[in-house]
Formats: structure tokens, C-alpha cells, sequence
């Protein structure tokens, strides 16, 4: 359906509505219909109007990005997508529309520059709160498991931070007092990495307010340098 | 002069100047310079006061003053200087007694001269503000004779040769000093510090710095100090008796620099006569004496505190960490009581009670009492034993004065909490078994643990007497509705509230019938007035007293632990009866039956059960039958027993654990109640805060602190301020 102007409606979908309440001029409606349009591509599998997690994998065949990857997780962001593995039509068209992406190619074209956007410095940390948030995936869950904070760590951190991450990952790994990780914790951990001289950690005091696992971890790092 | 020509009655202003003879005033002053000599002369006697005075007074008058006042000083001053060669020629001893006599002579002479030239003095010498005559006549003495080089350098080294002669014992004439010395203190402070003090000072120093030397490389440290004493009096002395006053701060200084200041560490650690030696022997007298002596010089206390508390620390330290002492906890107890009462007695009878040692003393308990993580619940045991049997025959006064010093040694424990759960377990059993000496001691206790910490601390311990009070009420009440009852067994309850009396778990055991009878009844009579109420009956806390007829006829009454009684009941049915069997009938938990059957079969004079094989240890494999042969020569004997004992390792973990797991809460409550207070507080304010707030309790750790605030970050307690990551804020 083309419509050049606000139509008087007499049905009373969702969609319809978001439609015409939102045009702005034709292109841009033939737009809002591409985008429309590719996403429903992907939400078919599913009965409501959402892409589900095979709906994700398949997206991110045909941007030839892998899942695990963090341009994945920064699409999300974009997208303000609330539940992990699932992007609603109104987050879809979000991202899609700051990105001016209606096909598959433009999309693949609009990474780079949506990673770049991401990493900047106003914008990276709300990011990193993010996608914490992103992975609470039970209601009034708190806190992440190892494994998962590990890869996580991983995907969010590990390209600037590469050293502490893994050094970090490792420390995770064999230590026993926590199971699970907060949000508190991991906001620390963001902070250790951008204050903290690694690996000397000559400028890290255990007697401030850092969080408990840090101090842990850096009581480790010295035994093993010793 | 003596007549006047008469005059008109009219009297005119004396308005024209009186022409008089120059040669008058010459005339004059020869008459005033030859009275002047005699007087030198001791001829004095043959002059007219009266008409010397009027001279002077008539050459002042006309204008003449400053011939008499110069004349006066050219003939004193040659006066003088033909004294000081007398006193230059005198040989020896001879030297200072005519100074002596020549200063005496000049005084005398010179008040002579002043009364005759008074008039000059108030008038001529005011107006032209020149020296009076009495200055001035000793400034012509200083200048002609002290300082006369021929005198001065001499009369200084006689002075002081004779003080080094008395210093090495010899008398000397001391009128003669005090003589001299005063007529440098005439002469003005300056001329006795310049000419007399400074130099005496210097000579002092030296004379003491090679003595002390000597001293300290030939005397031990009470030797020294002694000999440090005498000579501080002497020197007060000295000053006393020919001295300027002022010069006693000047000269002890001096002794006190040389003797003490300069020989302090070497005294206070000289082996086998220093402080520590004499502490250890106390040396009441030479400790007072050392007392007295370094509080004179800077720094000296603080010297021997230091020592003191240094010494203290490492002898507590080998005392608390010596496994050998830790065996017996009422003996390391005591011996804590013991150096306490020794250093205390020292601090009172040779340091004169002062604070600062008072405070190095308790801090210094403070200090290793603490390093031994059992001394809370050794001084628990101690207390225990104290109250058992320890004060028995004891007077009331002298009961409070052990539990007074328990409460010193408790005020020096960080962790009071632990002390609170030994002392609960130890208490708990004593009213228990009915072991405590005296309930007024007991009760006394208590209030001055109230005293110290607070109401808190205490209230749980106050409601096992409560319930101990009760439970006789009950016991009462239930014979008096259940009269049928006096026949046949006793049976005695304490009821004990949960939350008051430390955990056990209750252990099972199947009791025999007559008794589990009689519980029944009484569980019902009492939940018959106590609605809602849950009992539980606590078999493992249980005695029981059991009267026996052996094989020969002997009579015996056992006392013995409720499981003990639900063994040996068995073998009322039964003459033998292996492991398995008891084990099964009673349902006691198989450590518990192990540790009953051992005390009632392998312990020589008690074992009223014998068992087969005679090993040492109980086997599951074993028979048990009853001794009939057993003989006592108590009719009463005790086999079971529920005393204190020192925990076992295991025991010792599970209440430190305990002891961290109630610290947790109390934890949160502080930072909780703090962070109410505040709204928003940085990290480390926090953590001292906190620290404040638990001290009376137990030393907290700044780590565990740590993790309560992030666990109640976790629980939105608190959160971290989002600008400035230090601080911490309440949220409501």
C-alpha cells in the first residue's frame, strides 16, 4: 500500500497506526515499509510479532557477523531491545530508522559506523551497563553467573581491554567466593580498567571502596608476580 | 664655723652668689681625702661624723661636687689597687681569706664614705645622674681587684679547685666560700654568672662527665643510680650552704645531663642490674630510685616506659604463646593475675601510681593477652572454676576482689563476643548440674559484665537464672498437683528458654520406662498451663542419681548422666548385653553411647560395668555385664560428669564459626545505623565508624566490613554515588 498523506482510518491495527502516525513523506514510508518488511522476514517463525532467537541467528548469517559478536550486542543497544534473544517490531524499527538501514546490505554497511558510535567514550558506558542489564534474563534477577560474566567480559571488553580481561577471566575462574557476579561488581571492574595501571596496579589501594572481588583479585595478581 | 654673726631680723632671698675661696674647696677635700684614708686605715675612730658630713656637704653646696666626686673615686681607687697587690701577694690558702678580709673591710669602709657623702649622693650624683657612692664603690672593687688580671684567674681557680676538693670528699671551709661567693652575688648577677657561675657550671660538667664515666664502666645500674642520687643531694647541698639560690636548677641540670641524660639507654639496659632485672626482682627501692631520678630529664620516663612496656609485651608474649602454659586454662589465668598484680605493684609502690605507667601497663596486656586467640574462652574456665569450687571459704570481700580483677583481665579482650559464648556454655552447665559455690558471686558477676557492656550483653545470661528460678516454681507446682507422685521416682525439670541458653541440638535416646512415665506427666501438667508452647526434652544435659545393690551386698547411689542412667538401667532385664543391643534400646547416637559406656567401664574406681574384651576403647563388637565385684569406699559415687571442659579442635571451629556468623549482623546493624545517620558517608569514614562502634564488642575486620556493605549494596540498602565512587549513600 502507498499512501502519500495521513489516511482517515477505519482499521484499528497497531501497525496502521504506527504507520500514518509516522510518515513523514513518502520515501520515508516506503522506507518504514522495507523495514517493515525485512522484519517480518525474520519474526515469521514465530506466532507473535517478535524475532526470536533463531530469527537473531539467521540475521546474523546474513550479515555474516557472528552471533557471539559484540556488534550484535551494540545492535541491541541500539535497538534498546529489553529481552535477551528477542527484537519487538518498535525496537527493530528504532535502530533501523537511527541507521538509515532498510536492507540487509545497508544494514552490514552501518555496523562499522554504529561501532564506532558505540565505543565513543559518552556513549560506552551506558553501553557496558547495558549489557549487563541485557543478560538478566529472570525477573528480579541481580547478578550473572562466572561463565557467563567471563564471556561477556570478553565480547564487551576484550578488544580494549585485553590484558585485564583475561587476566581477570582467569582470576574468575579458579577463585571460590563468588558464584555470581553483580552489578556493582562489574561496574568496578570498568573502572579498574580505565584508572588502574595494568599490570603493575601500582596506583590500586585495596583500602578504598573498591569492591571486594577486586582486591581479591589483585592480592592474586601480586602473589603470582612475586 | 661655729658662731654666727648676727643678723637683721629681716631676711632677704639669698639672691647673690657667695664668693668663695677656690682654695676652700681644696682645704676641704684634703680634710675629706685624709678621712677617707684613715677610714681605709681602720684609724677611723678619731674622725667627727658630723663635721666630715658638713664639709662634704658645704663643698656639694658651692658648687663643688664634682671635685668631691672625682676625688672620691681617685682615692678609692688607690686605695684599692694597693689592696689588690696585698691580696696578689698572699701565698696559698692565705689568698682567699685576705680577699675575704679586704672585701670586708671595703664594705665596711664604703658605707662609712656613704653616710658621709649622703648629701653628694641625693643631690649632685641625682642631678647629673652619675653612679650613687655605694655602686660605685663596688664597681671600683670589681674593676681593681676581681678583675685585676693578677686576681682574677686566680681567685676564679681557687674557688673551684675547692669545690673538686670537697666534691672528692675533703671539707673545706665553707664560711669562707659562702663569704666570697656572696661578694660576686654583691657585685651584681652579672659579675656572678660572667666570673663565677659560668666557669663553675663548666667545671661541673667536666668533673661529672668524667665520673660518671667511670661509674658506669665500674658500677651496676642500682650502684650507679645511688651514687647518681648522692651527688644530685650534694650538690643541693652545696647550693645551699655558699651558693646563689638560682644556681640549684643550674648545677642539678648539669648532674642530671651528665649522670643520667648523657648514661640513659646504657642504664636502663645494662644486663643483669637494668630495669628489667629489677622488675623481674623487684627492686621496689631501686626502681623508686630510678623513678625519681629520670623524671628529671627530658624524655627519661618515656625511656623507662618504653623499656617497661617492651618487656612486658615480649614476656605476655612467650607467656600467652608457650603451648606448654595454654594445658591447664585455670593455671594460664591465673599466672596473668599474678604478673598483673606484680607490675601493678610496682607501678604503686615505685612510680608512684603514676598514669602513663599505669596506661603502658594495661596496654601492654592489652597487647598479648589478645595474641592468644583462646583467652577469652580461657578466662571463661577460669571464672568457671572460680565459681565451682575455687571461692569456697571465701570471704564475700575477698569474692569481689577475684571477680574485680577477672573484669580487668576481661576489659583487656578484643573479642568479647566469644568470651560471651564461653562463658554462656560454661554458665549454662554450671546451673545446670547445680555446681555453681555461690549465687551471690555468680549474680555479682554478671552485674559487673552489665557495667561494662551494657544491658545487652547481659539480658540472655539474666534469663537463664530466670528460668532456673522458674523451673523450682514448676517443679512445686507439679508434686503439689500430682501427690501420688512423691512415691516413686523424683523427677527435677529445668525448663530453659531457647533463645537464652546456648544451642544444642536435642539429641534422642529412649528413656526407661518409669522415667519416660513420669516426663510424659509432667510435659502434659506443664503444656496444661503453658499453651502454644513447645518442649523438647534435652537428653544429653540430663543427671541422674541411681541407687545400686551389687553382687556382695555393696550399696552404692550413682550419680551419673541421663544417658548413663538408660544403660545401666538395661540390666535391670538383662545380665549381659552386647553393643548392638544397648545401642538399639537406648537410640543413643552411637559417639555419645561410646564416650557413656567408656566412663561407666574403663575407668578405674568407676566402673560399675564390665566389659568384654578389657580393651581401652569400646568396640561395636563388645559385651557389657554388669560388675559385681565393684567397690567404693564412698557410698556416693560420680561417674558422670558435665564440667567445662577445654574445647576440642573441632569443638573450637564450630564456635568460631559460630562467633563469625553472629558477627555478620551485628555488622550490618552498624553500618546500617550509621548510614541512617549520615545519608552519605565516604569509605574510609565508614569503616572507622564502624570499627568505633564494635570495639566494645569485637575488633572488626575492615575486609568483612567490605563485603556487608556490598552485600547490602546488593540488598538497595545502600548505593555508590555515581559521580564520586568513594561515597556511600542510604537510601531509604
Amino acid at each position: 500500500r502507498n499512501r502519500s498523506q495521513p489516511s482517515s482510518f477505519t482499521s484499528s491495527s497497531a501497525t496502521d497506526l504506527f504507520r500514518s502516525a509516522s510518515s513523514k513523506g513518502s520515501s520515508s514510508s516506503k522506507g518504514m515499509d522495507r523495514i517493515d518488511h525485512l522484519f517480518n522476514h525474520y519474526a515469521n517463525r514465530s506466532s507473535s510479532q517478535i524475532i526470536d532467537p533463531e530469527g537473531i541467528e539467521e540475521l546474523c548469517s546474513n550479515l555474516e557477523v557472528p552471533h557471539t559478536d559484540v556488534r550484535i550486542l551494540m545492535l541491541a543497544w541500539k535497538m534498546k531491545a529489553e529481552k535477551q534473544g528477542y527484537f519487538t517490531l518498535e525496537e527493530w524499527r528504532r535502530a533501523l530508522k537511527a541507521m538509515r538501514a532498510d536492507t540487509i546490505s545497508k544494514l552490514k554497511k552501518a555496523l562499522p559506523e554504529l561501532e564506532k558510535e558505540v565505543r565513543r567514550p559518552s556513549n560506552f558506558a551506558d553501553f557496558y551497563v547495558y549489557a549487563f542489564r541485557y543478560c538478566l534474563t529472570e525477573e528480579k534477577q541481580k547478578s550473572i553467573d562466572i561463565e557467563t560474566i567471563c564471556q561477556l567480559l570478553d565480547i564487551v571488553l576484550g578488544s580494549t581491554f585485553r590484558a585485564q580481561v583475561d587476566y581477570f577471566v582467569d582470576y574468575l575462574k579458579i577463585q571460590n567466593d563468588y558464584k555470581v557476579i553483580n552489578m556493582d561488581q562489574w561496574l568496578g571492574f570498568y573502572r579498574f580498567c580505565n584508572e588502574i595501571s595494568f599490570p603493575d596496579m601500582s596506583n590500586y589501594n585495596p583500602e578504598l571502596a573498591w569492591p571486594l572481588i577486586l582486591d581479591n583479585f589483585f592480592e592474586w595478581m601480586r602473589e603470582k608476580q612475586a | 664655723m661655729s658662731n654666727q654673726k648676727k643678723r637683721n631680723f629681716q631676711i632677704e632671698a639669698f639672691k647673690h652668689r657667695v664668693v668663695v675661696d677656690p682654695k676652700y674647696a681644696d682645704k676641704t677635700w684634703q680634710i675629706l681625702e685624709r678621712a677617707i684614708h684613715q677610714i681605709y686605715n681602720q684609724d677611723a675612730s678619731g674622725l667627727s661624723f658630723e663635721e666630715l658630713y658638713r664639709n662634704a656637704y658645704n663643698m656639694v653646696l658651692h658648687k663643688f661636687g664634682e671635685k668631691l666626686y672625682t676625688g672620691f673615686i681617685v682615692t678609692m681607687t688607690a686605695h684599692l689597687k694597693e689592696k689588690s697587690k696585698l691580696i696578689e701577694a698572699a701565698q696559698g690558702g692565705s689568698f682567699l681569706e685576705e680577699l675575704n678580709k679586704k672585701w670586708n673591710e671595703h664594705n665596711k669602709a664604703l658605707e662609712m664614705i656613704r653616710d658621709i657623702l649622703m648629701y653628694m649622693d641625693r643631690t649632685y650624683i641625682e642631678s647629673t645622674k652619675k653612679t650613687h657612692v655605694h655602686p660605685m664603690g663596688f664597681s671600683l672593687w670589681r674593676d681593681n681587684v676581681v678583675h685585676f688580671t693578677k686576681i682574677h684567674t686566680r681567685l676564679l681557680n681557687t674557688l673551684l679547685d675547692l669545690v673538686q676538693k670537697e666534691r672528692t670528699g675533703e671539707v673545706i671551709d665553707r664560711g669562707l666560700m659562702r663569704s666570697v661567693i656572696k661578694m660576686f652575688m654583691d657585685l651584681g648577677e652579672s659579675v656572678y654568672q660572667e666570673d663565677f657561675e659560668k666557669p663553675f657550671l663548666d667545671a661541673s660538667s667536666e668533673f661529672y662527665k668524667v665520673e660518671s664515666q667511670e661509674f658506669i664502666e665500674s658500677c651496676d645500674c642500682g650502684d650507679y643510680l645511688k651514687k647518681a642520687e648522692k651527688r644530685l643531694t650534694e650538690e643541693i647541698d652545696r647550693v645551699a650552704h655558699y651558693l646563689d639560690p638560682k644556681s640549684e636548677e643550674k648545677i642539678t641540670s648539669v648532674v642530671e645531663k651528665e649522670m643520667i641524660a648523657n648514661h640513659m639507654q646504657r642504664l636502663v639496659h645494662m644486663e643483669n642490674s637494668g630495669l628489667v632485672y629489677m622488675l623481674l626482682h623487684d627492686k621496689y627501692e631501686d626502681l623508686g630510685r630510678m623513678y625519681n631520678l629520670f623524671r628529671r630529664v627530658t624524655n627519661g620516663l618515656l625511656t623507662v616506659r618504653d623499656v617497661m612496656t617492651s618487656h612486658l609485651r615480649e614476656m605476655g608474649k612467650q607467656l600467652v604463646t608457650d603451648p606448654e602454659k595454654s594445658k591447664d586454662p585455670v593455671e594460664f589465668v591465673q599466672r596473668l593475675l599474678d604478673e598483673r598484680d606484680k607490675y601493678d605493684k610496682v607501678i604503686s609502690t615505685a612510680f608512684g601510681n603514676d598514669k602513663t605507667f599505669q596506661n603502658a601497663l594495661n596496654s601492654s596486656f592489652e597487647h598479648f593477652i589478645n595474641l592468644n586467640a583462646r583467652s577469652p574462652e580461657f578466662i571463661s574456665l577460669f571464672v568457671d572454676d572460680k565459681l565451682r569450687k575455687g571461692l569456697k571459704g571465701f570471704v564475700d570481700v575477698d569474692v569481689e576482689v577475684i571477680l574485680d580483677k577477672v573484669m580487668m583481665l576481661f576489659r583487656y579482650l578484643q573479642e568479647k563476643d566469644v568470651f560471651e559464648k564461653y562463658y554462656k556454655q560454661h554458665l549454662a552447665k554450671r546451673l545446670l548440674s547445680g555446681k555453681t559455690v555461690s549465687d551471690d558471686a555468680e549474680r555479682s558477676l554478671i552485674v559487673k559484665l552489665k557495667t561494662e557492656c551494657g544491658y545487652q550483653f547481659t539480658s540472655k545470661l539474666e534469663g537463664m537464672f530466670t528460668d532456673m528460678k522458674t523451673s523450682e516454681d514448676t517443679m512445686r507446682g507439679f508434686y503439689g498437683s500430682h501427690p501420688e507422685l512423691s512415691e516413686g521416682p523424683t523427677l527435677i525439670v529445668q525448663v530453659l528458654t531457647t533463645g537464652s541458653w546456648p544451642t544444642q541440638p536435642a539429641v534422642p535416646c529412649n528413656l526407661p520406662a518409669e522415667v519416660s512415665v513420669l516426663c510424659e506427666k509432667f510435659r502434659s501438667y506443664y503444656l496444661g498451663t503453658h499453651t502454644g508452647r513447645r518442649l523438647t526434652w534435652q537428653t544429653n544435659m540430663g543427671t541422674a542419681d541411681i541407687k545400686a545393690l551389687f553382687g556382695k551386698g555393696q550399696k552404692h547411689e550413682l550419680n551419673v548422666s541421663t544417658f548413663q542412667m538408660c544403660v545401666l538401667m538395661l540390666f535391670n532385664n538383662a545380665d549381659r548385653l552386647s553393643y548392638k543391643e544397648i545401642e538399639q534400646a537406648t537410640e543413643i547416637p552411637a559417639s555419645d553411647l561410646k564416650r557413656c559406656l567408656q566412663s561407666l567401664a574403663c575407668v578405674k574406681g568407676k566402673n560399675v560395668i564390665k566389659k568384654e574384651p578389657m580393651s581401652k576403647d569400646i568396640g561395636e563388637e563388645d559385651s557389657f555385664y554388669v560388675n559385681e565385684k565393684f567397690t567404693s569406699k564412698f557410698y556416693k559415687v560420680k561417674i558422670g560428669t558435665v564440667v567445662a571442659q577445654k574445647e576440642t579442635e573441632p569443638e573450637k571451629q564450630e564456635t568460631r564459626q559460630r562467633v563469625e556468623e553472629d558477627r555478620k549482623p551485628q555488622i550490618e546493624a552498624a553500618i546500617v545505623r550509621i548510614m541512617k545517620s549520615r545519608k552519605i558517608l565516604d569509605h574510609n569514614n565508614i569503616i572507622a565508624e564502624v570499627t568505633k562502634q564494635l570495639q566494645p564488642r569485637f575488633l572488626a575486620n575492615p575486609t568483612e566490613i567490605k563485603k556487608r556493605i556490598e552485600s547490602l549494596i546488593e540488598r538497595d540498602f545502600l548505593e555508590r554515588d555515581s559521580t564520586d565512587r568513594k561515597l556511600y549513600r542510604y537510601l531509604a
